[in-house]
């Protein structure tokens, strides 16, 4: 295995970089903490006693951080303009080699590995399909294996994805080069699940491609990806910046258009900023095996509640330990067809965000108590920490506002906030116009970035690809509007994640939606305590003074309409209603893209009624597949299983638990057993109609 | 016995033969008949299942190679550092 040393010795042509990095996160830190200076001065000048008691001061500490991070984003966007104006960044690896070296360099055995967990078949087998069919195109597909592994719990889900991947070798021809694994324990989630597709076979390839359930990549991309690191091996990922696609409910083409107009300006200003010690999204990027297998093993956390057990978000980690091995991350934004899909609901999003938030949070003890990690990679830990962190800090300066307020109105004025310190009387001072002058420079800071994506989208001719230049701008005070009313929603949701897991609990407010769309009791539910709370907030603020409940409208008021909110924008008639009128368009969507166009509504692999246990029960080319993957060692009795499978054939699968079920589905005899006596069973009884039911389908193929 | 059981054995066995990947053609029709008249000779009971044992033996059935689920195992260590 090569170590930090072996990676040292690999001569780095276009070590300027380095410098080049300080030299620009100098600037920006600079630029960051100028502007914050200046924001806190402004602030001290709104408050009415100027930072003079521990309240205060404690709102200008808040609102401190949350201007600091507000900034960073702004420059970030501001160089990333910048860089894109002036035709890329120079330093980037996109600029390192001209097309003819790149097409002259040899490809290497690469893997793309698919790590899944109970997602859905038809979509995940069509973006692999989709992928590999890009590869064909390419011409080089032959450098590549293709690996579904498989963390999947439920045998229904399991059963169809072992399906699929038979019929895809079939349909692909690539039997002996696809190849599906399932692990029947889930060990350490997904960094589990690929750690152990490297002990089986990470020796057999130099590179592995790593892709999510949802993701599609360019076999063009593919390829270039393996000759920037043929040509750098100082490089151990090489990160792409998927875009989001196959929209259809109006949250995920709201999200769609912010991440495909404002994606490119930031991922640019990131890419320029991190250089050579990027970070690892997990995802559409490839990876140098051998120093990954050598050096980003992820030890268990041996801190105390959160801080104990696996690492649940891995990708960030394993940037940092390659870049303590001497390995180079780097993350290239004009590495195109690159793309994944958003979640179609806020509630879908949040839940992901719900183990995200856990996930950054544990970050926490490897930025204080992970040893030799580059300084730019704790830095990109704080930058996910304060991802979550800033709801919560969001939210206390909110409180600690309000109790201002209410102080000012309901106690009498304290004239020595300080007594200790000064013999004269402080007046408290509103000044109406600066608040609304820190206000006004707040949203200039988060709002002129999306502007000048739209100018560096006209700038570069692009406007038609997004529906022209009218229905661009439209397009984006939509997006601004429904980004307003989504963020204090996503504040409080955000808040509460990352209590529960700093004190590593669960708060159950209400049941999560996992269907396609948002119902109405649903989201009434589960919007319920944010909407009593931002009314009772409004309802205290009036009372106090109207100026003040003015000033809570803004976060206030979406709160209150979360629910309608959060169901309005689940809506897939409304997406489609938007999309009709030439609303929230994106290139992929003006022109079509083969790669994208073939998962947006991808064919079913099971077409018929039954369940895939059902399918792989009575279906005789399947069973007999099953069969032969089946397990030769056995966890229950054969006694058990020959009971669970009685019942199974009496009652149907339903009246199994997910264990019984996934007993028989790994087991050859019993799928053998049942699918003899499935056939042999009366037409009225339950698996005589299903055959029936089957028998009807298949004759309609 | 009711003609609708014959004919629902019937519907069986073509259904098994289409979906093991046997293209009814009237030649297989006309030997699944004659495998229900057969069957039929020995006694209305157990009908299907009788036919459906005997399935295997009319009609050969096609057992495609199936591709390799996972390559060969190649073992190798993951590393894990001293410390985080």
């Amino acid at each position: 295995m090569s170590g930090a040393g072996e990676a040292e010795s690999v001569p780095d042509l276009t070590g300027r970089w380095k410098a080049v990095a300080v030299m620009r996160r100098t600037v920006l830190t600079l630029l960051v903490v100028g502007q914050t200076l200046a924001g806190v001065y402004g602030m001290l000048s709104v408050l009415p006693y100027h930072g003079g008691d521990l309240l205060e001061q404690s709102i200008l500490l808040l609102f401190a951080l949350l201007f600091a991070w507000i900034s960073v984003g702004f420059w970030t966007a501001m160089l990333g303009f910048y860089m894109r104006r002036r035709g890329g960044d120079p330093q980037s690896l996109a600029r390192r080699h001209d097309a003819a070296t790149l097409a002259a360099t040899p490809l290497a055995r690469t893997a793309l590995v698919l790590p899944i967990y109970n997602e859905p078949v038809d979509r995940t087998l069509a973006g692999l399909r989709a992928t590999v069919e890009s590869l064909r195109a390419s011409g080089q597909l032959d450098h590549f294996d293709f690996y579904i592994l498989s963390d999947s719990r439920d045998a229904d889900v399991w059963l169809a994805e072992r399906a699929g991947w038979y019929a895809l070798c079939r349909e692909l021809g690539l039997e002996g080069r696809l190849f599906y694994r399932h692990r029947p324990v889930n060990l350490n989630f997904k960094s589990g699940n690929v750690a152990d597709f490297l002990r089986r076979w990470g020796a057999d390839y130099r590179y592995m491609v790593v892709l999510d359930a949802d993701s599609v990549m360019g076999g063009d991309t593919l390829v270039r990806m393996v000759r920037h690191m043929e040509l750098a091996p100082r490089i151990g990922i090489l990160q792409s910046s998927p875009s989001l696609i196959n929209a259809r409910s109006a949250f995920a083409r709201f999200q769609q258009f912010a991440n495909r107009i404002y994606g490119p300006l930031f991922s640019t200003g990131l890419a320029a900023l991190q250089l050579g010690e990027a970070a690892y999204w997990g995802h559409n990027a490839i990876i140098r095996t051998e120093p990954f297998m050598a050096h980003c093993g992820l030890r268990r956390l041996s801190g105390f509640g959160l801080f104990k057990g696996s690492i649940m978000s891995h990708d960030f980690v394993e940037a940092a330990y390659m870049g303590r091995a001497g390995y180079q991350v780097w993350m290239e934004p004009e590495l195109h067809e690159s793309y994944e899909e958003s979640p179609p609901t806020l509630v879908d999003e949040l839940t992901r965000d719900r183990r995200w938030t856990k996930g950054n949070m544990q970050h926490i003890w490897l930025l204080f108590f992970g040893r030799r990690i580059r300084f730019a990679h704790r830095m990109a830990f704080i930058n996910g920490i304060l991802s979550y962190l800033a709801s919560p800090v969001w939210f206390v300066f909110l409180v600690l506002t309000s109790i201002e307020a209410t102080r000012l109105t309901l106690w009498p004025i304290d004239y020595f906030p300080d007594p200790q310190n000064s013999m004269f009387p402080v007046w408290p001072e509103w000044h109406p116009h600066w608040a609304v002058a820190m206000i006004l420079s707040t949203f200039f800071l988060l709002f002129f970035p999306k502007f000048l994506a739209v100018a560096d989208v006209l700038l570069s001719g692009g406007r038609r690809q997004f529906g022209g230049f009218w229905k661009l701008l439209l397009s984006v005070f939509l997006e601004l509007f429904v980004s307003m009313l989504l963020a204090p929603i996503r504040m409080l949701a955000h808040s509460r994640y990352v209590l529960e897991a700093l004190f590593n609990v669960s708060l159950h407010w209400g049941g999560q939606n996992r269907t396609d769309e948002t119902g109405w009791l649903q989201a009434l539910i589960s919007q319920a305590p944010g909407t009593l709370l931002a009314a009772g907030w409004a309802a205290l603020a009036l009372w106090l003074d109207p100026m003040f409940f003015y000033w809570s409208l803004p976060v206030a008021l979406p709160l209150i309409l979360a629910a309608p909110t959060s169901v309005l924008l689940s809506r897939v008639a409304i997406g489609r209603w938007l999309r009709e009128r030439g609303l929230l368009l994106t290139p992929e969507e003006q022109r079509l893209i083969p790669l994208v166009s073939t998962v947006a509504e991808p064919a079913p692999l099971n077409p018929t009624p039954l369940s895939a246990f059902e399918v792989a029960v009575i279906d005789p080319r399947l069973n007999r597949l099953h069969r032969a993957q089946a397990r030769h060692r056995r966890t229950v009795e054969p006694d058990t299983l020959r009971q669970w499978a009685q019942r199974c054939l009496e009652q149907g699968p339903a009246t199994l638990n997910r264990f019984q079920l996934n007993a028989l589905a790994r087991d050859a005899d019993s799928l053998a057993w049942l699918h003899r006596q499935a056939w042999r069973a009366t037409p009225d009884g339950y698996w005589g109609r299903r055959i029936g039911q089957l028998g009807v389908a298949v004759r309609g193929a | 016995m009711p003609y609708h059981e014959v004919e629902e054995t019937l519907a069986r066995a073509l259904t098994y033969l289409r979906l093991s990947g046997i293209r009814v053609t009237p030649e297989v029709a006309r030997r699944a008949l004659r495998l229900v008249d057969s069957a039929l000779e020995e006694g209305e009971q157990r009908l299907l299942a009788r036919v459906m044992e005997r399935l295997p033996d009319t009609f050969p059935l096609p057992e495609e190679a199936l591709p390799p689920q996972t390559p060969p195992l190649h073992h190798a260590s993951v590393h894990y550092a001293d410390s985080l």
